[in-house]
């Protein structure tokens, strides 16, 4: 059931009742592309300070309100949007409600906790770093897209967030937190009438701003780059990126098909051949990033640092060979079947209906998404072979390298 | 818009009928087979998927310093080939299902698990017994996955929070097994010959041994029929009779590792009765009162407060022997000391200033409410009930756990800080500074 508010916010309900939890999500059309090279981090640090107190709510609510109830709440900042999910006893979904309308408006963003904040996402900073693989992805990210704000790192640099102003993060919570970007999603055993009244009472009342948030550019096309860092520990990563087709383009059924071909089972085409048969990485996996404005399109993979360029040549042959040779017909079936379970699973509880909504509303249009699965199913084999030709270069890509220093 | 508003429509229509066709609490059935195999099903009905927890008693807890990480290493193999099936053979099966499949060795059991559209139930469930009872092992499989193996035990070296909570564990454990990793090590795993995955598989692999949990929109007459035919047929074994591990005795030591990190980790531990002890419930009370998310001691005091951490918590598990209860916390090398006296003085200050009645109210529901969040999906469902059932709690564990949960009092939550925050062992990794 989706619901406009007059001011434009928009609010999706569905009664789901084999369940004991609500989830109640609140989706804001902000993220990290949004922010100016000044502004670096300020989307994720904003998500942060949220947590912080309101003028009516003091520090510590989400104690009181969510976890003293039995609940959880958190929160994650995208490239195209930030989102907050809580997930509680079904009886809580109205003060669930209203508490999200008032963390979204009515934040102190109290100087103090501002600099406290300082530290701990300093903090979230190292962290990243000591996960390999989330590291990788986003490094290659700043590959593959080059100057485009996808390029960003979520998290800012350090030196902006130790000189980060409250003034500079309210300038940026004003803007970009308004009726027009909220999606408010809840899902569980609720009555949506209920439910409807209570985004009615809290977020229907905010007055409409005006504010159009300007469309994300598309990215320049890509410069084959080749980077290699070192990094401590005693495996290399490689990864490999290309441009694909942003979330609302024809292309986009055929691309996830293709990607789920190549490397994203157990049974599918790189997985197979580097890790089973040559045995040349620990891991390989391709992934595909519809974003708004664009698409990345990887392929990562853990090893021993003497098999980097192997690798990198075997991945590239099973490129060449999708691109001549296509995809067979089984393989397709395979594809779709996986796509339509991975619906299934997450569509099993309550907030993965709410995140799978949500985004869609934010970055897409739900019908769509609803509808997303029907339409991989008419995607041929011939289909995915040409999006392979158009999309996968072998010449020109982008590619990254940890490789251990020298003992 | 009007061209897509009635798909729209219709796909919602569907989801919500289904919703509505199950409104209350799915029942469970429980089922032992005439040579010992239980099977439990929970059916409900508006899944759409299933999820399959196949577990034998048997894991690291029953390892030895020679023989650790056999059980892991024998359940990434048995995914590996059967009497029907090669490695690739098996992987298609199942994702032509819409499923996975995987199998590994834990502390406390083993498990074969998977997932599927219900409508594919049957032939999950045959896949997994075909695993679970034709495994063969093929030699040139058992190396590729020793390779891998190999691979995640470098891999897991080489990530500071896993190495400093591997550490933690041999320190507070000692010669008991709970202090051996499921993975093994390199020696161990580097050794292993086909004979002794293929002695250790008929050795675990026993039906009173073995308990299948069946998760999600099945017809459960139907699945106790189907588990009877493919499970049936197993022989019972003679009883062997569980032999003696060293008790514990953790000396309170502060070891200090290092390894190339951005962060510095700080991981103190103390030992807890098993999940059986009467006093049990108050520990994870307690454990809630420190380190039960946004709103535990740790968090508040030293990540909120003082800006210590990024990442802290209390870490705890359901185990049939001695049990532990260990804090840990993530920060900036410079502010090590300072997080390090900070998280030592909030785990003393636990035995001296007893729970308010807000605290206790709150960690209560945080342990209950975990529960229930933790048991989301079919696949956690699937895993709860065969976990408990096969370790000897019985499947229905978790309901009577939550109950005793209720009834902990402040002065049960300050008897247990009294008891078992005592002698803290403590493991610092301190990063060094990377080569260039």
């Amino acid at each position: 059931m989706r619901h406009v508010l007059p001011n434009g916010v928009r609010v999706i309900i569905q009664e789901f009742r084999s369940t004991e939890v609500v989830a109640v999500q609140l989706w804001v059309r902000a993220g990290s592309r949004d922010e100016t090279a000044a502004e670096l981090g300020l989307a994720h640090y904003l998500e942060h300070m949220l947590f912080k107190g309101t003028t009516t709510r003091a520090r510590g609510f989400t104690d009181r309100e969510v976890e003293g109830v039995g609940g959880r709440i958190n929160a994650g900042t995208a490239l195209d949007y930030t989102f907050y999910h809580a997930v509680l006893p079904k009886s809580r979904a109205v003060p669930t409600i209203e508490m999200l309308a008032d963390i979204s408006v009515n934040s102190v963003l109290d100087e103090t906790e501002l600099e406290l904040e300082k530290k701990v996402v300093l903090e979230e900073m190292r962290l990243t770093e000591d996960s390999p693989q989330r590291f990788l992805i986003r490094q290659l990210y700043g590959v593959v897209f080059g100057s485009h704000p996808y390029a960003r790192p979520g998290l800012g640099t350090p030196e902006i967030i130790q000189a980060l102003k409250r003034d500079t993060l309210l300038s940026f919570y004003r803007r970009y937190y308004v009726p027009e970007s909220f999606t408010l999603v809840v899902v569980g055993p609720v009555d949506p009438a209920e439910a409807l009244r209570a985004a009615e009472r809290s977020l229907g009342r905010l007055p409409r701003s005006g504010f159009q948030r300007l469309p994300a550019p598309a990215p320049a096309t890509l410069s084959p780059r080749k980077v290699n860092m070192s990094r401590p520990g005693s495996l290399a990563y490689l990864g490999l990126g290309w441009l694909g087709p942003k979330l609302d383009h024809a292309d986009t059924p055929a691309v996830d098909l293709l990607v789920s071909i190549l490397g994203e089972s157990r049974s599918s085409r790189l997985p197979q051949s580097l890790r089973e048969r040559l045995a040349l990485v620990n891991s390989v996996r391709s992934e595909y990033a519809p974003l708004e404005a664009a698409g990345a399109i990887t392929v990562t993979a853990q090893l021993e640092p003497s098999n980097l360029a192997r690798a990198e040549a075997e991945i590239l042959k099973e490129v060449q060979r999708v691109r001549e040779q296509g995809v067979t017909q089984a393989e397709l079936r395979r594809a779709i079947t996986l796509a339509e379970a991975e619906h299934a699973f997450q569509s099993e509880t309550a907030e993965g209906r709410a995140r799978l909504f949500g985004r869609a509303e934010t970055v897409w249009r739900l019908a769509e998404e609803l509808a997303y699965i029907d339409r991989l199913r008419t995607v041929t084999a011939e289909q995915v072979r040409l999006v392979a030709r158009r999309y996968l270069d072998p010449d020109r890509y982008g590619r990254l390298t940890f490789v251990p220093p020298p003992r | 818009m009007s061209r897509i508003a009635p798909s729209f429509a219709a796909v919602l229509l569907a989801l919500g009928l289904a919703a509505a066709a199950q409104a209350q609490e799915p029942a469970i059935s429980r089922q032992v087979l005439p040579n010992g195999l239980t099977v439990l099903v929970r059916e409900d009905a508006a899944a759409g998927v299933v999820a399959m927890s196949l577990q034998v008693r048997a894991g690291s807890r029953f390892e030895s310093p020679t023989n650790t990480g056999i059980t892991n290493f024998l359940h990434r193999v048995m995914l590996r080939g059967t009497s029907k099936r090669t490695a690739v053979q098996i992987a298609t099966s199942y994702e032509d299902i819409g499923g996975l499949l995987d199998a590994s060795g834990e502390v406390e059991a083993a498990e074969v698990r998977g997932q599927a559209l219900a409508r594919h139930w049957e032939t999950l469930l045959g896949l997994i017994a075909e695993v679970a009872l034709e495994a063969t092992l093929p030699a040139d499989e058992i190396e590729k996955e020793r390779r891998l193996l190999l691979g995640q035990i470098k891999a897991r070296a080489d990530a500071p929070f896993s190495l400093t909570f591997d550490t933690m564990l041999r320190d507070l454990y000692g010669a008991h097994p709970y202090a051996l990793q499921n993975l093994g090590r390199r020696e161990t795993i580097e050794r292993f010959t086909r004979d002794d995955l293929l002695a250790h598989y008929r050795a675990i692999y026993h039906p009173e041994r073995m308990v299948l949990a069946v998760s999600g929109e099945v017809p459960r007459d139907r699945v106790v029929r189907a588990a009877e035919r493919l499970f049936g047929r197993m022989a019972r074994a003679t009883a062997t009779p569980a032999e003696a591990v060293p008790a514990p005795s953790p000396k309170g030591d502060r070891r200090v590792i290092t390894l190339p990190a951005q962060q510095a980790q700080i991981v103190v531990g103390y030992l807890v009765p098993s999940l059986r002890d009467p006093l049990y419930p108050a520990v994870r009370v307690l454990a809630a009162t420190l380190g039960g998310g946004m709103a535990g001691r740790l968090f508040v005091e030293l990540r909120d407060r003082r800006g210590l951490a990024y990442s802290t918590g209390v870490a705890t598990q359901f185990r049939t022997g001695p049990g532990a209860l260990i804090a840990y916390l993530g920060t900036a090398p410079a502010n090590a000391a300072a997080a390090e006296a900070g998280v030592l003085s909030e785990l003393e200050r636990a035995r001296a200033t007893p729970a308010t009645a807000d605290e206790l109210a709150r960690a209560k529901a945080y342990v209950r409410g975990q529960l229930s969040m933790d048991r989301r999906t079919n696949a956690r469902q699937a895993w709860y009930l065969a976990y408990f059932e096969v370790i000897g709690a019985g499947w229905d564990f978790p309901e009577r756990f939550g109950r005793a949960i209720e009834a902990v009092t402040a002065a049960d939550v300050a008897r247990a800080a009294e008891r078992y925050l005592t002698q803290p062992t403590v493991v610092v990794l301190q990063p060094a500074t990377p080569q260039q």
